[in-house]
């Protein structure tokens, strides 16, 4: 019989978590909720006795200094209950757990239908709160019925001996395991069945499938195996191979570009290829950092003789749109194995994060499934756990708010490992699979969590979209599996090593198999979470924080305890062979008998039509706007703008401190919370060299064109590792690009061929750029079909497309961190310099979204120019001539003399009159433009000859000085007074949005 | 052993991992700086009994989620060793080892009962490491004062110390009875501070988690066992303390730079080691 041990704080302690949801409750709905008292409950369904539910509750669960417990409905005063519990089938981290520490006290064995099961049960007052006001906080604040179920109990319906019952979300699947022979007698007929199966096989596919099936000597091999038509496991793992998401069909598609303005018509074939593999192989060759890239699951980058850093970075949004928690913490997790499934093992060092979500405080009439405030704040929390709880420091991170998230948002997460050089003598970047070789599956155990979740990635979000996809990572059970694989791999035992993620096995092991040539895979033996599953599920299922490794027979025994010994379970599943063929079977029959080579060579290239029209041609053109009067208060209305605005919250909720390697902080200053423009670490503890890395996002510019959009991205991710100390010849870059969908179709996608050009001209600029500054793109994915259709007011949809979006990555190596420079304006007295040129170019500026307006000039780069101002500046930077130094991004030079200012709370006097410039001759323009390539540095007077021997001819001047008074006063290029704030005001204002929050 | 220093043992220490720990790179690397040798070693090779307590001067249970923080940060860690090992534990201290217990480390030290280990009865939970009042995890730098009159070992010497805290569950709490017997015994050894080195009288964000009177870390009566919330390995180098790049600009202006060997939070397991060489154990 099963039970339920209810837990609560003691009355007089303060309730933290009680108290957070009264104030999201007022944040999120406006009403009030006097207080919250929290009851965790354990439902135990073990069979024990009287004595050891007694000794579980007193000697784990129950703290005396601080808790109350019983078995029976805890009496907490309440208006109303809120119940919440997990779906059956939802991972229950802390029920794992709990089925530990039971087991380890009692010294037993919980067996296979048994179980722990954690829920919650809040106790809410306040006299004036409804039925309707308790229900929604249920929904909308507490749970979220993707992955829980919750009730609602009002104080005269609570049976306080029976309290929310026994309520046990076991999986029972009355299933017996089967495969199903899919026939292909038409095309019609298969691409029926992959829509009712949710296969998302392309159309154009669907004949190469069947011709590959009807062919006589696949049937002749296949009827050796007893097979004849494709089996679900065949197709599903075709499916899988074929989706987007693995094969980046788009990226390697043909694209039919037309120029509407010049009538120029070229076929551009595989940007891939042309424009990402191409240029970072050519510049591999010039660069000898460069170890290895473009075909594991991460870059590798050489930091010293004895250390490698390995980087890579991912996105997860669909999952985070639909339960932003969950999405979010098994990105984060699920991006940390990348860097454990690159050469041998790399151990994680650092984690990034992104989010482009709509407005904060949206009160428009669509309906998005989660709105962007709840939105965020679960995937703020999601990273903060999953990142957090790996013992992986997360001190970088960015937010972008616009509307064109509302239909899907972007989560975007990133991860650095590194590895030695050489593992027992070899080079650590090598791997491979060779016949006779194990195949083992380490970590979690498969459940049907995550089933189509590759292919649901690659569609756009609708009704329709199945829930089932969406998981919570574990990230306690990955760690536990990261210690275990870098202990195995440091004894070499390691032969190849890759994650589960998308597509699962059937990803994973495909993938390996192509080294040795073939692979026999054994799917009863694979551990299951619960009985029921197909074959083909268990063999796409991505259920989370598993690795696939390949180990000699004779390192068995010795790789098993060492799983053993770190509590990980991992299992042989098969062996790797040299047949060329993907041969899968359960209970001895086949199921799955595949050439391995299918995948690669028999598929038709997917096209687009592309037409760009560029921007004049769409009737965008530059405003007629004079000179504000009131330039204080301009510059202090745009430092709260939220794009602009501090986000401290999210960055403490972060651990950006752990592993002891912190050099540079993502806050920096006096106090402490003004934003660094990158982060350095000291990834090998005992050595001088930093790893410094930043991120960029600029997703406005591509309302007017997507070449300046990646153009400057790139640049503004380059200038802000240089702006700390980076070597400018040591930049590595991961290029994440999320796109509407670029299929053109008169109904569903009018828009389709102007998309794909935009998608065109980006890559472009993404070679172009990289080529110019010799960026080779370590790692970089793609993420498709980022729409999502939202509900109106009359029960309409409305289909919303991201604006396209690339976030750019950048690492580079500081020879000696204790020359890094930080971004504050040190002491009275300093000069202040501009390095670059400012240019005309407000066009998609802060400055006229405030307005109102998009405008037409957008900002330009000039890469040559820039790249020598990056070479001088380090070079001034290495001989400590930089007191700090910090980059001209969003906002312009008016934002970011301002965040300079702010860094220390020291006064600047400023003349626009002398900031070198072309075509600026408006103050609003000078300020405010967001031409790339430009710095403001201070620097000691002392070192004033020295600083501009350096600078040499480079477009730099003085604008200013430091200086004792308390205002950032600037003058106009008129030499009148312009601006006089105190940089107190400034700093309020810029903290004045997000500033409650925590 | 060092050539020429014949006559020294090594100091030897254990610093736990597995199970979500994660502080054990570094918290090994800080007491290497500090002069001892350092072995990680799995909480499963302690209990399975490859690697024997009796070999070690020091032990430490450093940072992390172990267990994932699931039911109480530290509980189930503190499970775990006390069932298995608990008796190893015991005769570790009476035999006048040391014991440091570093965030999630000091959470198992008091749920294991080690701290406050009030008269020499090192099995009873008095005190208890909660959720922050600020409702959220949080990682910033404090501001600390050490207790000059307590007989903590780890923080002979040290007076005020900066040093970053990163927790969800760092909130000291205990009766007012207990609070004043840790007072009287002077087992508060750090307490949270203004940046001017005032008591921080529970004010947020000097006071990161509502820590009771301000505690950040206690010792057991004899001074050998100590935990503390804040992570003095993670200011290893200089270079980690959030203003080092205003301090150098300050001193080389004068014509000076840094010196800071050994960083300031590695003051912390020197004094360890240093009580062990000193105690010739």
């Amino acid at each position: 019989m099963a039970a339920r041990l209810e837990l609560t704080l003691k009355p007089d302690l303060f309730d933290a978590e009680g108290a957070a949801i009264c104030r999201k409750a007022n944040d999120y709905f406006g009403f009030h909720i006097e207080s919250v008292r929290t009851v965790n409950i354990l439902t135990i369904d073990v069979d024990l006795t009287p004595g050891q539910f007694k000794a579980i509750q007193e000697e784990i669960f129950a703290n005396p200094v601080i808790q109350i417990a019983s078995y029976k409905p805890l009496d907490i005063d309440f208006d109303w209950i809120v119940w919440v519990g997990y779906r059956p089938g939802v991972r229950d981290n802390p029920g794992s757990t709990a089925v530990e520490a039971v087991e380890d006290l009692l010294r037993i064995r919980v067996k296979p239908h048994e179980g722990i099961y954690t829920s919650k049960r809040y106790c809410l007052k306040g006299r004036k709160l409804s039925f309707q006001d308790a229900s929604r906080v249920a929904r909308e604040l507490l749970a979220n019925d993707i992955i829980q179920q919750w009730k609602v109990f009002f104080r005269k319906d609570w049976d306080a001996a029976v309290g929310v019952g026994i309520m046990i979300p076991k999986v029972k699947l009355d299933h017996k395991p089967t495969v199903t022979v899919i026939p292909v007698d038409s095309d019609k007929a298969l691409g029926r069945i992959s829509k009712e199966r949710n296969l998302a096989l392309n159309p154009h596919d669907v004949p190469a499938i069947r011709a590959y099936f009807l062919r006589e000597d696949v049937l002749a091999q296949r009827r050796a195996v007893e097979l004849s038509a494709p089996t679900d496991v065949e197709l599903e793992y075709i499916s899988q191979a074929r989706s987007d998401h693995c094969n980046h069909n788009t990226f390697k598609g043909l694209f039919h570009y037309r120029d509407l303005a010049t009538g120029k018509a070229q076929e551009v074939d595989n940007l891939f290829a042309t424009c990402i593999e191409a240029p970072t192989l050519a510049i591999k060759k010039k660069k000898p950092w460069v170890v290895s890239v473009l075909w594991d699951n991460a870059g590798v980058g050489r930091l010293n003789d004895e250390y490698y850093y390995v980087i890579t970075g991912e996105t997860h949004n669909s999952p985070s749109n639909m339960e932003a928690y969950g999405g979010a913490i098994t990105g984060i997790v699920g991006v940390y194995r990348d860097p454990m499934g690159t050469g041998k093992g790399a151990r994680l060092i650092m984690g990034m994060y992104g989010y482009c979500v709509g407005p904060r405080d949206y009160h428009g009439e669509l309906k998005p499934r989660l709105h962007p405030r709840r939105l965020l704040d679960g995937v703020i929390e999601g990273v903060r756990d999953g990142g957090n709880k790996s013992g992986v420091p997360t001190p970088y991170g960015q937010v972008w708010f616009h509307e064109g998230y509302l239909g899907k948002c972007l989560v975007f997460v990133t991860a650095i490992g590194l590895m030695p050089a050489r593992v027992t003598g070899t080079p650590s970047e090598e791997k491979t699979t060779s016949p006779g070789d194990l195949i083992i599956m380490c970590g979690g155990r498969v459940g049907k969590d995550g089933i189509h979740g590759v292919t649901a990635a690659s569609e756009g979000f609708s009704a329709h979209t199945p829930a089932g996809h969406v998981q919570i990572g574990d990230p306690y059970t990955q760690k536990k599996m990261h210690d275990f694989l870098l202990e195995a791999r440091d004894e070499g035992l390691i032969a190849f090593i890759t994650d589960n993620g998308g597509g699962g096995l059937s990803s994973s092991i495909g993938e390996s198999a192509r080294f040795s040539g073939g692979c026999v895979v054994e799917l009863d033996r694979v551990p299951l979470k619960y009985e029921g599953l197909d074959q083909w599920e268990i063999w796409v299922s991505e259920s989370q924080e598993r690795m696939t490794v390949a180990i000699k027979p004779e390192h068995r025994q010795r790789f098993m305890t060492l799983s053993e010994k770190h509590a990980v379970e991992s299992t042989v599943i098969g062996r790797y062979t040299d047949s060329g063929k993907l041969h899968i079977t359960y209970d001895g029959q086949t199921c799955a008998y595949v050439d391995l080579d299918l995948l690669t060579s028999r598929f038709p290239q997917w096209t687009f039509e592309a037409e760009w029209t560029p921007p004049e041609m769409r009737g965008l053109f530059e405003p007629v706007l004079a000179e504000p009067e009131d330039a204080s208060r301009l510059l202090l209305d745009l430092l709260c703008r939220p794009n602009i605005c501090s986000k401290e919250w999210i960055v403490r909720q972060y651990d950006h401190e752990v592993q002891g390697t912190s050099v540079i902080k993502p806050l920096v200053g006096k106090e402490r919370d003004v934003n660094s423009d990158a982060v350095v670490i000291r990834p090998a503890l005992d050595s001088f060299q930093g790893l410094a890395t930043a991120q960029a996002l600029l997703p406005t510019y591509s309302q007017i064109d997507t070449y300046p959009m990646v153009a400057c991205t790139v640049d503004e991710a380059i200038r802000r590792v240089v702006a700390v100390g980076g070597d400018p010849d040591h930049v590595g870059g991961v290029d994440n690009f999320c796109w509407p969908s670029v299929q053109y179709d008169p109904l569903d996608n009018p828009d389709g061929k102007y998309k794909a050009a935009q998608l065109v001209r980006a890559n472009w600029a993404l070679r172009d750029v990289c080529q110019a500054y010799e960026v080779p793109l370590l790692s970089g994915k793609d993420s498709m079909y980022v729409d999502g259709h939202l509900t109106g007011p009359y029960g309409e949809t409305h289909k919303v497309s991201a604006l396209p979006t690339l976030q750019f990555t950048c690492t580079s190596v500081v020879e000696d961190l204790t020359q890094c420079v930080t971004m504050d304006a040190k002491f009275p007295g300093d000069l202040v310099y501009i390095v670059g040129g400012t240019r005309n170019e407000l066009g998609a500026s802060e400055y006229y979204e405030h307005m109102g307006y998009v405008g037409l000039q957008v900002p330009t780069l000039e890469p040559e120019v820039s790249m020598q101002c990056y070479r001088a500046l380090n070079q001034a930077i290495k001989e400590e001539l930089v007191a700090s130094c910090h980059g001209v991004y969003r906002g312009g030079l008016g934002i970011h003399l301002a965040m300079v200012a702010m860094g220390r709370g020291l006064g600047m006097t400023i003349d626009l009159s002398k900031v070198p410039r072309t075509d600026a001759e408006q103050n609003h323009v000078v300020l405010y433009s967001e031409s790339p390539g430009r710095f403001i540095v201070t620097i000691d007077p002392k070192d004033r000859s020295s600083f501009e021997s350096v600078m040499n001819t480079l477009p730099r001047a003085c604008i200013g000085t430091v200086s004792e008074g308390p205002d950032l006063v600037i003058h106009g290029l008129k030499g009148e007074a312009l601006i006089r704030v105190p940089v107190s005001a400034l700093k309020a204002a810029w903290k004045r949005p997000f500033g409650g929050l925590i | 052993m060092t050539q020429g220093n014949t006559c020294q043992k090594e100091v030897e220490v254990l610093v736990l991992s597995g199970y979500g720990l994660n502080c054990d790179f570094e918290t090994a690397y800080a007491f290497e700086l500090a002069g001892a040798v350092s072995h990680r070693v799995h909480i499963n090779s302690l209990i399975s009994g490859d690697v024997s307590l009796a070999d070690y001067d020091i032990l430490v249970f450093d940072g992390g989620f172990s267990w994932g923080d699931d039911h109480g940060a530290g509980v189930l860690e503190a499970v775990r060793i006390k069932y298995n090992i608990g008796d190893g534990l015991q005769r570790f201290i009476a035999e006048g080892n040391l014991i440091l217990g570093i965030c999630n480390g000091f959470q198992a030290l008091v749920n294991l009962g080690l701290l406050p280990g009030f008269d020499g009865d090192y099995e009873t939970r008095r005190v208890a490491l909660t959720f922050n009042d600020c409702g959220n995890f949080r990682d910033d730098w404090v501001t600390l004062l050490g207790n000059r009159r307590s007989p903590c070992v780890f923080t002979s010497g040290i007076a005020g110390l900066e040093l970053p805290v990163r927790h969800g569950e760092g909130k000291f709490f205990a009766s007012r009875k207990v609070i004043q017997r840790l007072i009287d015994q002077r087992q508060v050894v750090l307490q949270y501070a203004t940046p001017t080195g005032e008591a921080a009288m529970g004010q947020f964000p000097y006071n990161p988690n509502g820590s009771v009177h301000d505690i950040a870390g206690i010792c057991d009566a004899t001074g050998r066992i100590f935990g503390l919330m804040p992570h003095p390995e993670a200011f290893n180098h200089w270079t980690n303390h959030p203003d080092w790049t205003w301090t150098k600009a300050r001193l080389k202006r004068q014509g000076e730079s840094i010196k800071a060997e050994p960083a300031p939070g590695i003051q912390v397991f020197k004094n360890a080691v240093d009580y062990i060489r000193d105690t010739g154990r």
